[in-house]
Formats: structure tokens, sequence, C-alpha cells
């Protein structure tokens, strides 16, 4: 579905922020890109919806190249969550959702029918919540709003960055539990910048661990555990799982 | 602006009953003079169209010099010092046949024969100051100063005639920290309340008699004269006959008796000094008619209802000037603003001249203005227009950089286009802020709008130096009263508007900020 090749980015010359990062995820399959501060993960997030645009490399979303399309076209393909949702705070939940779709002139009556069943979807009623500032909501709400918005156009792929990381735990992991329940539903293709060892291993079939720019091991939470690629992975998976 | 001008000329010439513009200084007398004038043209059946308070003698020499008005009355002593810039001669006939001709060579401005009285300075005390009881000339006072304090007029602290050559040829020696350069106006109820103890006055001026004050002797003749006569520019006068007849009538018509009398009725009864010159014309048998017996207004409120005509007029001249500059700044501030910050290297250089402007006294900006736009509507427009740029494009720029990264990031990577991101995220979440620079600016400028009555711009600074000038604290009201209140309901009218502009989110946040 997503296919990731030989990815770099190079700031001011000199700087190899990524340097060639390669991977793919089927359809419906989560993948979580985890690594330390700086180590190139939400850099590589961003090529991927050309919010940076990579030195060198390819990405394909089905067979469509994101170099085929200008930006803002490829971007609204894509869902886009980011760490403490991004809601824009001077509108409603249901105008924050629909946002895009107004902008792209859908039908009013789709706008309204497919609002009504994302708030569904995210487990807070449209009575009860549409007209709501994201102020008015908690965190977690506000990520879930985040959510319904980065589905509103139906994408078949998206991207989150850090989603959970500002959650208190308790909320988090029933977060994480609705995340991955909805999306066996909705079987889309995600990617999932995190830092969190634990909330990669329960969300991520495909887990990507990134260092200094470069991928160390692509694989399953049992290739993690079992089979580490070397002591730097079997540190980083000692020290941070359960923490 | 110019060019303008001359067509407005040309057409005046095509069309015979275009109104003529009078002007006047800020003070009794002028107004008294040109109201004079402007009675008589009335009636014959000219049109006349009054531009009185011009503040001083620049402004009004420079209006009538660049076709903002077409006459005015000014002083033989002013013309030859002030604007000359010619100093020693002292003879009224001579001074008088110099300025004439030297305005002709240099400006084309005629000059008539003097209308009669002598206004020039006098020094002058209060009758019943024990101290000074012995002293009738200025040489007795040399040298005896050191603890006196003197007020003067702002002008005669500049002349080549004022303060410097009085103090050297008579021996003054008046320390510099007594020396209070002041409104004219104000000026006799400073030395009647002791607040000084000498001033230079008017020797026509209606308060001598009024507040018990009295002239020293210019025992050495130091004081040019000052005879009074209209100006105008010599090819107006030979299109307008009418003009140069009727300013005929008043040449050598007024006596100083006459004249203190008219400024007293004016200065200390309160009475319009249209009447006051009604009343005199009608007297001279140039005009008929009954006299009017004045009534003297006593409440301020009474005051105000009388002249609520007067009241509206200048209350929507206020506004329209303030609205325009507002309207205008806003047209300007608010996409200077944004693209100052896309072009940070742009901002660096724009935001210290912005600052600049701002920084400079609203009186010396309305005068730079002058010789570029003339008097009336449009330098006032322009100085108060300048003068809203600073809060608005800083508060546009400060608003649209304080938008947090994260919402316009966000907005970026759903799909926004730049232009989607500037009108649905970055705006929406600056306006409380492009709001306050507006509240500021509304407020700077409906306050500073009373300054464009110096310029012939009118509104409600009108009447404020009207009253600053004739000591009438009725008058001053009318002006001060509704300019604070309209910039009190503009700052009130924008606070509220700001609740039904930004959004209820932005303000739920806000208060839970707070």
């Amino acid at each position: 579905m997503i296919k990731v090749e030989n990815l770099r980015k190079t700031f001011n010359g000199n700087i190899h922020a990524v340097k060639g990062v390669s991977f793919s995820l089927e359809k419906g399959e989560i993948g979580c890109i985890i690594g330390t501060s700086g180590c190139g993960k939400t850099t590589t997030l961003k090529m991927i919806n050309r919010l940076i645009e990579p030195t060198d490399g390819k990405i394909l979303v089905g067979s469509d190249d994101a170099r085929s399309v200008d930006p803002v076209t490829w971007r609204r393909k894509i869902g886009y969550v980011i760490q403490k949702a991004g809601l824009l705070p001077h509108l409603t939940v249901k105008d924050n959702i629909s946002l895009l779709s107004k902008i792209m002139k859908r039908d009013r009556d789709f706008i309204t029918r497919r609002v009504d069943e994302l708030m569904g979807i995210i487990n807070m009623p449209y009575d009860q919540f549409a007209n709501r500032y994201p102020i008015e909501l908690s965190g977690g709400q506000q990520q879930r709003v985040g959510i319904a918005r980065a589905l509103m156009e139906d994408p078949p792929v998206m991207l989150m960055d850090e989603p959970f990381g500002a959650l208190d735990p308790i909320t988090r992991n029933s977060l994480h539990e609705e995340f991955w329940n909805l999306n066996e539903k909705l079987h889309k293709t995600i990617i999932i910048v995190t830092h969190d060892m634990d909330e990669a291993f329960k969300l991520g079939h495909k887990i990507i661990l990134m260092h200094k720019g470069e991928i160390t091991q692509v694989g399953t939470k049992e290739d993690f555990l079992e089979r580490p690629a070397n002591a730097f992975v079997e540190d980083f998976v000692q020290g941070h799982s359960g923490e | 602006m110019n060019k303008f001008l001359i067509c407005l000329f040309f057409i005046s010439n095509l069309y015979a009953n275009v109104p003529i513009i009078i002007g006047s200084k800020s003070f009794s007398e002028s107004v008294i003079n040109s109201e004079m004038l402007a009675l008589l043209l009335e009636d014959s059946g000219e049109k006349v169209i009054r531009k009185f308070s011009l503040g001083g003698t620049k402004v009004a020499f420079d209006a009538l010099n660049h076709g903002g008005i077409h006459v005015y009355p000014d002083y033989t002593g002013t013309g030859y010092v002030m604007i000359l810039k010619m100093n020693g001669e002292r003879e009224p006939k001579k001074v008088h046949e110099i300025v004439s001709r030297q305005f002709l060579d240099k400006y084309g401005i005629a000059w008539s024969k003097p209308l009669g009285f002598n206004n020039t300075y006098a020094l002058t005390i209060r009758k019943n100051d024990k101290e000074l009881s012995s002293i009738k000339t200025i040489s007795e006072l040399a040298g005896k100063l050191g603890a006196y304090k003197l007020g003067a007029p702002y002008e005669f602290m500049e002349r080549k005639d004022g303060y410097k050559g009085m103090a050297s040829e008579y021996g003054l020696n008046f320390s510099q920290e007594n020396i209070v350069s002041m409104n004219a106006g104000l000026m006799y109820s400073a030395i009647k309340d002791k607040q000084v103890d000498f001033i230079v006055s008017y020797s026509t001026d209606g308060r001598i008699k009024a507040f018990n004050l009295r002239i020293l002797k210019d025992d050495k003749n130091y004081f040019p004269p000052y005879n009074p006569a209209f100006l105008a520019k010599a090819d107006f006068l030979k299109q307008n006959p009418v003009l140069k007849e009727t300013i005929q009538k008043l040449e050598g018509l007024i006596s100083e008796d006459e004249m203190i009398e008219m400024n007293d009725q004016v200065d200390r009864l309160k009475q319009d000094p249209k009447d006051v010159a009604r009343n005199f014309l009608i007297n001279k048998k140039l005009l008929k008619g009954e006299i009017i017996n004045q009534e003297v207004q006593t409440s301020f409120i009474s005051f105000a209802y009388s002249r609520k005509g007067e009241l509206l007029k200048l209350v929507i001249e206020h506004l329209w000037l303030s609205f325009s500059a507002i309207f205008f700044a806003l047209l300007i501030s608010l996409p200077l603003g944004v693209l100052l910050t896309r072009k940070e290297k742009a901002a660096k250089l724009i935001f210290p001249v912005i600052n600049t402007i701002q920084t400079i006294p609203s009186l010396a900006l309305l005068g730079f203005l002058i010789p570029i736009l003339g008097i009336g509507f449009a330098p006032a427009a322009l100085a108060l227009f300048l003068y809203s740029l600073l809060p608005l494009v800083r508060n546009t720029y400060e608003g649209i950089r304080a938008v947090d990264r994260n919402f316009v990031e966000a907005s970026r990577g759903i799909g926004l286009t730049n232009t989607q991101i500037l009108f649905k995220v970055e705006i929406p979440l600056a306006l409380p802020i492009i709001l306050a620079g507006l509240r500021t600016a509304t407020v700077i400028v409906i306050g500073t709008a009373t300054l464009a009555a110096l310029i012939g711009a009118g509104g409600l600074g009108d009447p404020i130096f009207r009253g600053v000038s004739t000591v009438n604290s009725n008058l001053i009201l009318l002006g001060a009263i509704p300019s604070a209140l309209l910039a009190i309901i503009a700052d009130k009218f924008i606070g509220w508007s700001e609740t039904q502009l930004v959004s209820k989110g932005i303000r739920l946040a806000k208060k839970r900020r707070a």
C-alpha cells in the first residue's frame, strides 16, 4: 500500500538527517517508527506527506508517486494527526472535522452525514459534542477529534506524529485499545511516530527502529524481543519496555 | 494636488458665484476682522466659506500662498518680521510700503490699506501690583527681574522682534526658568491669577481693560507697528472686483478703542464674534439691521443646546475625518502587516520608519504637510492616517506571528494552501490582537483629530481652539466633551464587536488562561 524507497534528507548541504530509509506497509497494517529524539523519525514522516521535501528517494501510495502531483493535492490524500491534535481553537468540533471537506467544496449533506458518522465512530455523539470548542474537551477527546478529522476524506493512508504523546497513561491505554479496534474495522494503512516502545509493541504490526538517520531494524514485536539485530536494539528494547 | 487646485482655480473664474474662502487666525480680533469681511460680502450676494481658527501665522499664510484660502487679515509687523525675516524699520507707513512691495514680488500677494488700529506687542503688568507700582516704562526694569515670571505667546519667543531682541534692547534679565511660553489666550488669565507677573500682551486686547492690567511704555520704540490689513493673491483680487471693493470699505475704519471694545465683548462677555462684527458694521452704517442685544450664556447645557446645529456639524466632520483616516489605514495596514510576517528583512526596514512617524509631534506633522497638501481635510486625514499605521501594522504583524506554529503546520499537513491557512487559521487566531490595535488607533485618531482644526479641517477641535483663544470655557467644553465621548463610544463599540467577531473558542481559551 505504501512504499518508501531510499529516502534521504540533507539540510544545508551537509547535515544528513535521514540517510536512505526504505520500508513498506500493506493495506491495514500499522507501522510504528520509533527511536530517540533526533534519530530522523519525524523528518521521515514529514517527508512522506511532503511537509519536508525529500532530497532524494521515492514514495509510493498504491501506484501513485508523490512527485507526480503538487504537495497540497498529495497531502489531501493522506490523513495527518499530530501531538495535542492540532485542532484549531476557533472552530467547533464539527467545523474542525469538516474543515478540509468544506475547502474542497464537498456537498453539504455529505459533510453533515460524514461528520455524524465519524463522531459515532470515535464515541463522541454529535448532539453532545458537535458544537463544542476544543478548549471544552479533554485531551483524549481532542485526540479522537484529531483522528476523526484525519479520516474525514477517507484517505487510504494515515500519518500520526506522537498522537498519544501528550495524554496521561490511563487515557493513553484506553485510546490505544479503541484505536486498535477502530482500525480492525477501517483497515487503514497507518504510520505512527513514537518514542514509547510499549506503544509500538501494542499498536505496530511492524516496528521500524531508527538511529542516527538510518533504520537499525524492521520487524514484529517478537523479532525485536527474540531476535534483536544488534546490541543497540537490545539495549533500546530493554531500556524502554516497562517504562 | 497642486494641479487639482489650479483646476479649481480656473473653474472658479468661469463661474462667478463660486465661494470666496476667508481665513483667520485663531484669536478673537482676527476672527472679528474676517467676520466683518464675510458679512459684507454676503450682504452683496457673494457666497463665502469661513475657515477661521487657522492656528498661527505660518498656517494662515501658507494656506493663502498655496490656495487653501483666498483672503485673510494679517499685521504689517508680522509680514515684515515673521515672513520677510526683516528687522529695523519701525515707521508704520514705511513698513506697510515694504511688505506691500515685497509680498507682490515674492508671492504675488497684495496687501490692502490698514484697517486703522495698531495691535503691537506690549509688556503688561497688573495695575494693582504694589512692587511694580512706580514703574512706568520698560527701561526702568533693566536688571531688576530675577525673581519675576514672564508669560509670552509661543510666537513671541521665536520671532526676531520677539523676546531676545526686547531683552537685549532693554537689558531685561528674566531667568530662563521664569519664562513661560503659552497660548496667547491663556496668558491673560495667568497674569490675572498671579501665575505670572509680566505678560507680552497685544495692545488692543480687550482683557487689558477687563482684567485691570496696565501697559508699560515702549520708551525705546522697540516693537514694530502691527497694522492689520487684508491679504489676497493679486490675480484673485483682479478677478473679484467685489472682494476688492468690500475690503476698501473696511480700510481705516476701526480705531484702537473700538477694537479693544469688540475684543472685550468677545473675550470677556462671551458674545459671538459674528454678532459683534455685525453690530459694529450696523453702527458704521455699512449694514442694515437691528443691533443684537446679546443674552449672556450661563450654563453649558443651554449653551450647547443653543448651538446644537453647529455641534452636529462638528461631530459629523470629526467622525468623517477620523473614519476616513482609519478606513484607509486599515486598507493598507492589514495587507502590509501580513506581508511583513512573510518578509522579515523588509519588516526590519519598515518598522523603524513607522515608529519614527509615530514620534513626530502631531502639530509638527501637520506643519510639514501644509506645503504639500495645503490646508483642510486632506493633510489632516493624511496625518491621522499616518498615526494609526503603527498600532494597526504592528498588531497585525505581531498577532500573526503569535499564532502557534503547531496550528499552521497541522493545517498545512491536512492539505490547506498558504492562502487558506492565512484566511482560515492565521487571521481568525490573530483577530483579538488586530482588534486591540484597531482600538488603540481609533482612540488616538479621535483624540488627535481635534488638532485638525488648526489647519482648517474643522471638527471638534474648532470650538476648543476658539474657546482657548477667547477664554470661553463653554466653547472649550463644546468641543472637549463630545470628542471624549466619541473616543469612549468608539472604544466600547470595538470592544463589543470583538465579542461578535472573535470566535467563542478563542474567547473561552483567553478566559481560562486569565
